[in-house]
């Protein structure tokens, strides 16, 4: 299993920045308010090179097509780098479905002609005459593929029907494990609980956590915690301790040698 | 004065091919670079659908270039309001304006493809109440400390309607120097309409056309940049229609004689020259001026030639005649 970071509102370009600098994997941004979550995941992306960006997506807030043009932004702004963490918010799950088949189709890399229970895309109105009969939503996203998860009170439901992996907020044993599992916790900031929380999502089939760090916490010492601790610990099975636990290498202490 | 630089589109071309994401990072490069120069703004473009990737989202765009600077306003040239949640957009912009300390300009146009309302599942027959009702909303939060609102127009009416409510124009670098005498003309009867004193207005502003450069053929090389970033407006179908005295520009039926009358708008030459034809505009009351240089043709070393000359050698002289 791999560890990876919730940022919080306001704070995405450091923490992210933290992340990176501590090896873990991903970012997730946009857990606050879901109207900003597309720019919590620039400031994240232009301050970081290799983390992967998760980035929330509230279904139903504005036109699919127009979420895709900004996924697809965001995308080229951090080459590749983005997952789409699709939140069904107050849709059931039918339109979710058909909401989430829009932008999936928006990004794919041919025209788009949808006709579902909630969206036609193109429209097809009357007043915009000269209109084609499909559309080709560009620029293309960097990568193939952008991978969608699945989370809200329909993500089960439309997580099914669409195929995507749906967002773990427990470490439930999951019976048919996917090649990507997500899921979400939160830390205490303590060793020894910690340690049981990340085995226990990693025992349940969960490859990707994102952890959300604790109030008031001090940012150095608990990313060390988890860089030190935590994601070697979920990394390999039987994880040797003494590899986290053992004597911290001297630091440099600066170029003393006289020529 | 006050200067910048645009049109960022962001585009991947049949003439000048280029990976999106790269397309993406050098304008943050630029930015930095601009900022470094002294320039004050950098003005983004939209378009929908279209085969290059001309830049559909501009505030995800605006937010990558405000991450990476601290002082370079960053403009919307023009956001095509009719086509998105008013309310989305007004919090998403005021989220930017907050993590940017203050540097996002919102300019709002219409837009005018079938295609680009079809798309967002908007009829084109409502795309003036629309702009109406989300401006309404914009206002209110720009009056409560939200994001400076531009507009984007070309014709008397709407040019009119954005003085009466107070809002600064960016004018189109296709429009002739006595288009734009005429349109300030009418901004500013809108302006006293709306009950408000002249010496109060804003600075209006406008993209120009320009290279600086004494050199015979690097001016005819920047002229065909010029001619060939008009091109795109032929495959998008714009139409500059007439007004008053003022012949239409049809770029889409009469391409060769629209693009060859908008090459003629390109101010080249000397510094000295440059600096002549800026201060005419000047005097006319428009006091920012965005460099039209995202030219389809020109290569990133001459660009950033450019955009080094134009901060040596033009800005200081304008720089002492400031205005707010």
């Amino acid at each position: 299993m791999r560890i990876g970071l919730v940022l919080a509102e306001g704070q995405e370009a450091r923490l992210a920045r933290a992340a990176e600098a501590h090896g873990l994997f991903g970012v997730v941004a946009g857990l606050g308010n879901p109207l900003t979550a597309i720019n919590a995941a620039i400031y994240a992306s232009t301050a970081t090179e290799f983390v992967r960006v998760v980035v929330r997506v509230k279904l139903g807030l504005e036109h699919p097509v127009t979420i895709a043009e900004e996924l697809s932004i965001l995308d080229n702004v951090n080459n590749g780098r983005t997952i789409v963490m699709v939140d069904t918010g107050q849709l059931d799950a039918e339109r979710a479905a058909d909401e989430i088949a829009v932008l999936r189709e928006s990004l794919a890399s041919r025209p788009i002609q949808h006709d579902g229970p909630s969206w036609k895309v193109p429209a097809g109105l009357p007043a915009n005459a000269t209109a084609p009969k499909s559309i080709s939503i560009t620029p293309k996203p960097a990568q193939l593929d952008m991978p969608f998860w699945v989370t809200g009170p329909a993500a089960a439901e439309a997580g099914v029907s669409s195929g995507l992996p749906a967002v773990a907020r427990k470490p439930v044993q999951i019976k048919q494990p996917k090649l990507v599992e997500p899921g979400l916790a939160t830390i205490s900031g303590k060793l020894e609980p910690d340690r049981e929380l990340v085995t226990a999502w990693a025992a349940a089939g969960v490859t990707h956590l994102f952890i959300d760090l604790p109030a008031g916490a001090d940012l150095e010492q608990t990313m060390t915690l988890v860089s030190r601790h935590l994601a070697p610990e979920v990394l390999m099975p039987h994880f040797p301790r003494v590899m986290s636990e053992s004597r911290v290498p001297l630091p440099w202490p600066g170029d003393g040698h006289k020529k | 004065m006050r200067f910048g630089v645009g049109l960022f589109s962001l585009q991947n071309t049949a003439m000048l091919p280029a990976h999106w994401a790269a397309a993406y990072r050098d304008m943050r490069e630029y930015a930095i670079l601009m900022e470094e120069l002294g320039y004050d703004e950098l003005w983004l473009s939209e378009h929908h659908f279209f085969y290059d990737g001309y830049c559909p989202a501009l505030l995800p765009a605006a937010a990558s270039v405000l991450s990476v600077t601290e002082r370079l306003r960053v403009g919307t040239g023009m956001l095509l309001l009719p086509m998105q949640d008013p309310l989305r957009l007004a919090a998403v912009a005021q989220d930017l304006t907050q993590r940017s300390g203050g540097r996002l300009d919102l300019g709002v146009g219409l837009g005018y493809r079938d295609i680009e309302f079809d798309g967002h599942g908007v009829s084109r027959k409502q795309r003036l109440p629309r702009m109406l009702a989300g401006l309404e909303i914009l206002e209110a939060a720009e009056g409560s400390g939200g994001t400076p609102i531009w507009m984007g127009a070309q014709l008397i009416e709407p040019v009119k309607r954005a003085g009466l409510r107070g809002h600064p124009i960016l004018f189109s670098a296709a429009l002739p120097f006595e288009r734009c005498k005429t349109l300030v003309k009418v901004w500013e009867e809108g302006w006293v309409e709306g009950g408000r004193p002249l010496d109060a207005k804003p600075a209006l502003g406008a993209l120009r056309n320009i290279w600086l450069t004494e050199d015979p053929k690097e001016r005819e090389a920047a002229r065909d940049w010029v001619r060939a970033s008009y091109v795109q407006y032929a495959g998008l179908g714009w139409t500059l229609p007439a007004v008053g005295e003022h012949e239409q520009a049809d770029f889409a039926e009469e391409t060769d004689k629209a693009i060859a009358d908008t090459v003629e708008t390109t101010i080249s030459g000397s510094a000295e020259e440059c600096i002549r034809q800026l201060r005419e505009l000047e005097a006319i009351g428009i006091h920012h001026i965005a460099f039209r240089l995202m030219l389809d043709g020109a290569p990133r070393p001459a660009l950033e030639s450019q955009i080094r000359r134009l901060a040596e050698h033009v800005l200081p002289a304008l720089r002492d005649r400031v205005v707010a």
